[in-house]
């Protein structure tokens, strides 16, 4: 018997211990990132973490609590000579209460969620939004800028090509002014509209400092992911979307800068048009 | 394989069972008709693919935790499409092995332990039946089954190799060989799913027709074990989720053989059309690799707390639930796949509704445990480990269930994770569980208690070492699916933990060792199982263990519920189904 007692200490002192990993991963310092998640570089992204953050303490709480109930059941329950199991088939009272309250947490928390997701993150963007088109194609990503009206202009992805890779519809004249380039650059708090398209299969736009996710499907424009860069440093873009035998290392280079640079970038862009590499053309 | 359960072969049955005529070998352990032996089969089948499935995911763990570093031992023997000339895998062999894990593991593994052994093994024992309603699709389904994963694993000999656009294969990386380069792998995955799709769909039709007419004389619904019950409403899924695979696995092939366009960006193809055909059953297929396991592990908590299950029609009920709610929540795989972003909120709402009977079957488990007389056996270690460990893949499912949240987490670790504490803590778990339960009942003979705790203990231990870190790598932003994390930035720090998850998992792969040798040494020489060795009220307890052919001498009558445990007035602490209960018990409706 007192082998069983041991046991079961043993398996407080083990979930205790995840338990504590994950608090104390909580409270250690943010430049290490070695367990928590990366500091937030991006307007939304705040209140994604702060979601997260409820339900962290709102699921964390709820575990503390079911375990430490369900293990003092397991020692204080535990066959003893002489003493039989209480004969119960349950209690309607207790079912309805256990129902009920989770019901009401799981809505509240899916008005929660809901709110951010259709009224923060997926509104429209502001009108002043720079449109940055980004193509991916199997193993690397291309971005395309606009003229100094800021937006792109039309396009389909019919129109792609390996001589007009984001598909730019050539009657529309604002498409005239776009340039490319192989690496990501950013003004910070700036509004920056992506546009995503895909030239083979399905990929993904990820940044995790900026709490952006969104697949990109070959065959469809996605122009619904927009954001605003708040921190100046470099980040890297990640295909996170399994892609083929590249995937591994399908990436590209994120920089977000000051104002100033981010002009001075642009006017060097925009001198000898559009004179970056293509990427390798399609083999079929 | 049909060799090794010779023994199963209960001398007593024939004694018992003159009127049945002497079976051949072939059809006594080949072509079984007897829901037992195909049990058997399905047991040793399953085990045998688990050890594959195992061993692709210890490759896929040396890849992290050492990318570019040779295999040792076997790397130059395996396969150019998988290793370099130097013996490490390459990216596109690791794409492969993930693929192959997950696609073993999940169609070979859980569904046939969970579904082929117990179900086929308990239902006609726990209802009062002498077989299966029909014996002959039993067969069928078995081989049907064990030929799905033959056809599945032979990719490893094609060119190229095995299929490597991961188990959900979305297209059009899967439909165009030009894309992912491994024609023969994706069309042997496609061929081999839509076997056993056939399998699945044989068994469930039987499993339903078995327990809605062949119950005993008495064994209304609602005195039906919660482990049958559960396989019921599992066989609903099956019927109404599976064919969806395998039709959508069938135009899969076309679109990679024959230039049909069902799943192309262009020429009035979808992209997504393949993810909603795929998720559609995919989610289902979640509840049919969980409802099993939830079924067998609420009867091993009764038995081994000596009570009955607290709130056994709640837990119906909530099975019902979780099966009705688990077919309007396969978009919440979508979230971000382009999917219409007010579809996206409607998921999330049936996503978070489907929580709930879930939390219902938690805290029935623990009321079940409350006030019992708790025996720690292994099966019973087992079934309530898989409690806090469905609480933990339960409660980080949560996240996901967030639409924004899932933004930042999704397709990373975090989601590794979560499915492995469902997956393995859960349904594994419950497996390991059932076994160490049923094991006296189908071979005769009892396994050793102590080795079965080792067992328990070290995959407890490492289980939790190599799949909670994963909660911390993808909350840090790690990709799945990639062969080489120290390619990013924001992961070349966390390769620390790369390497401890992956020792944890070699441990957790090693943990095995003990299982298996307890299951063969104790099913030689084991000590003597007696017909009852958990005093148990169900109605396979009933009989010789093993139980002869035809089960039952004379079909019993069943006078109460399943879960009569210490009934106030009855002598013993239980109170066998098929014996009418004494003047003096008191036993309370449920």
């Amino acid at each position: 018997m007192k082998w069983f007692k041991n046991r079961w200490v043993f398996l407080a002192v083990t979930l205790l211990f995840f338990l504590g990993l994950s608090l104390s991963a909580h409270a250690a310092p943010r430049t290490s990132n070695l367990w928590w998640v990366p500091d937030v570089a991006s307007a939304h992204g705040k209140q994604i973490d702060q979601l997260m953050y409820f339900i962290y303490y709102l699921t964390g709480g709820v575990f503390v609590l079911t375990q430490v109930v369900y293990i003092y059941f397991l020692v204080k329950y535990r066959s003893r000579k002489g003493i039989k199991a209480i004969y119960s088939h349950g209690n309607n009272r207790l079912e309805f209460v256990w129902t009920i309250i989770p019901t009401l947490i799981f809505l509240g928390l899916w008005g929660y969620s809901n709110h951010l997701w259709l009224n923060v993150i997926h509104t429209d963007p502001p009108e002043d939004a720079m449109e940055i088109g980004t193509l991916a194609y199997q193993f690397g990503f291309s971005f395309q800028y606009p003229g100094p009206s800021g937006k792109l202009g039309r396009s389909d992805p019919k129109l792609i090509s390996n001589e007009n890779i984001f598909g730019n519809d050539p009657s529309d004249p604002l498409t005239k002014q776009n340039f490319q380039s192989g690496v990501l650059e950013l003004p910070v708090n700036k509004p920056i509209q992506i546009r995503l398209n895909s030239r083979d299969v399905i990929h993904a736009f990820y940044i995790p400092e900026f709490r952006v996710y969104q697949d990109i499907i070959p065959g469809r424009t996605i122009n619904w992911v927009w954001f605003i860069p708040t921190k100046i440093g470099s980040y890297q873009l990640a295909c996170n979307q399994l892609c083929g035998s590249g995937h591994y290392n399908m990436k590209a280079q994120v920089q977000v800068v000051s104002q100033q640079d981010f002009d001075k970038w642009y006017k060097e862009k925009v001198a000898p048009p559009a004179n970056n590499p293509a990427p390798p053309a399609r083999t079929k | 394989m049909a060799q090794t359960i010779a023994h199963v072969a209960p001398e007593e049955a024939h004694e018992h069972h003159a009127h049945h005529p002497e079976l051949s070998f072939f059809n006594k352990y080949i072509w079984s008709e007897d829901h037992k032996t195909i049990g058997m089969q399905y047991l040793f089948a399953s085990l045998f693919f688990l050890l594959i499935g195992g061993l692709l995911a210890m490759g896929v763990r040396f890849q992290l935790a050492f990318p570019n570093v040779p295999v040792p031992l076997i790397g130059h023997l395996l396969p150019s499409w998988l290793v370099t000339p130097e013996g490490a895998i390459q990216p596109a062999g690791y794409n492969g092995l993930f693929t192959m894990h997950a696609t073993v593991m999940v169609f070979l593994v859980i569904m046939p332990l969970l579904i082929g052994v117990f179900g086929n093994f308990l239902i006609p024992l726990k209802i009062g039946a002498p077989d299966m309603a029909f014996p002959w699709f039993n067969a069928l389904s078995f081989w049907l089954f064990l030929l799905s994963g033959i056809v599945i694993l032979s990719s490893f000999f094609v060119p190229s190799g095995f299929p490597a656009s991961g188990w959900t294969s979305y297209a059009p990386l899967s439909s165009h060989a030009n894309y992912n380069g491994t024609q023969w792998g994706q069309s042997l995955w496609c061929v081999g799913l839509f076997i056993n799709g056939l399998a699945s769909i044989a068994g469930a039709m039987n499993y339903i027709t078995t327990i809605i007419n062949m119950r005993a004389p008495g064994m209304t619904m609602f005195r039906l074990p919660l482990p049958v019950w559960a396989l019921f409403i599992t066989a609903f899924l099956l019927l109404l989720a599976v064919p969806v695979l395998s039709a959508a696995a069938a135009l899969l092939f076309f679109d990679l053989n024959f230039g049909t366009t069902f799943f192309a960006s262009s020429n009035y193809g979808q992209p997504l059309l393949w993810q909603h055909l795929f998720w559609f059953f995919g989610h289902p297929e979640v509840y049919i690799m969980m409802l099993p396991a939830m079924g067998l592990v609420s009867e091993i908590i009764a038995v081994n707390s000596r009570k009955p299950v607290f709130g056994y029609k709640a837990m119906v009920w909530a099975m019902g639930a979780i099966a009705f709610l688990g077919f309007i929540v396969w978009g919440h795989h979508m979230f971000v796949s382009g999917m219409n972003l007010l579809l996206s909120a409607t998921f999330s709402f049936s996503t978070m509704l489907i929580a709930v009977p879930s939390a219902i079957k938690t805290f029935n488990w623990m009321g079940t445990v409350w006030g019992g007389s708790v025996r720690y056996t292994t099966a019973m270690c087992f079934a309530l480990a898989f409690v806090s460990m469905f609480v933990i893949g339960g409660l980080s499912g949560i996240y996901m269930a967030a639409t924004p949240v899932d933004i930042f987490i999704h397709h990373t670790y975090f989601i590794v994770a979560h499915i492995h504490y469902v997956l393995f803590g859960g349904s594994l778990f419950g497996v390991f569980g059932g076994i160490y339960f049923w094991f006296p009942k189908m071979f005769g003979r009892m396994m050793n208690e102590f080795w079965g705790k080792v067992h328990f203990a070290l995959a407890f231990i490492f289980f939790n070492c190599t799949f909670f870190p994963m909660h911390n790598l993808g909350l840090n932003g790690m990709m799945r699916r990639i062969a080489d994390p120290t390619q990013y930035d924001h992961l070349r720090s966390q390769q620390p933990v790369n390497v401890f998850i992956s020792i944890s998992a070699f441990m957790l792969g090693l943990s095995t060792i003990p299982f298996l040798i307890n299951f063969f040494y104790s099913m030689f020489k084991g000590p003597k199982a007696p017909k009852n060795p958990w005093q148990s009220t169900t109605l396979e307890w009933t009989v010789p263990s093993p139980p002869g052919h035809g089960n039952f001498e004379k079909t019993p009558t069943v006078y109460h519920g399943p879960y009569e445990y210490s009934v106030p007035g009855v002598d013993l602490d239980y109170l066998p189904q098929d014996q009418p209960a004494p003047e003096t018990a008191r036993i309370e409706a449920h």
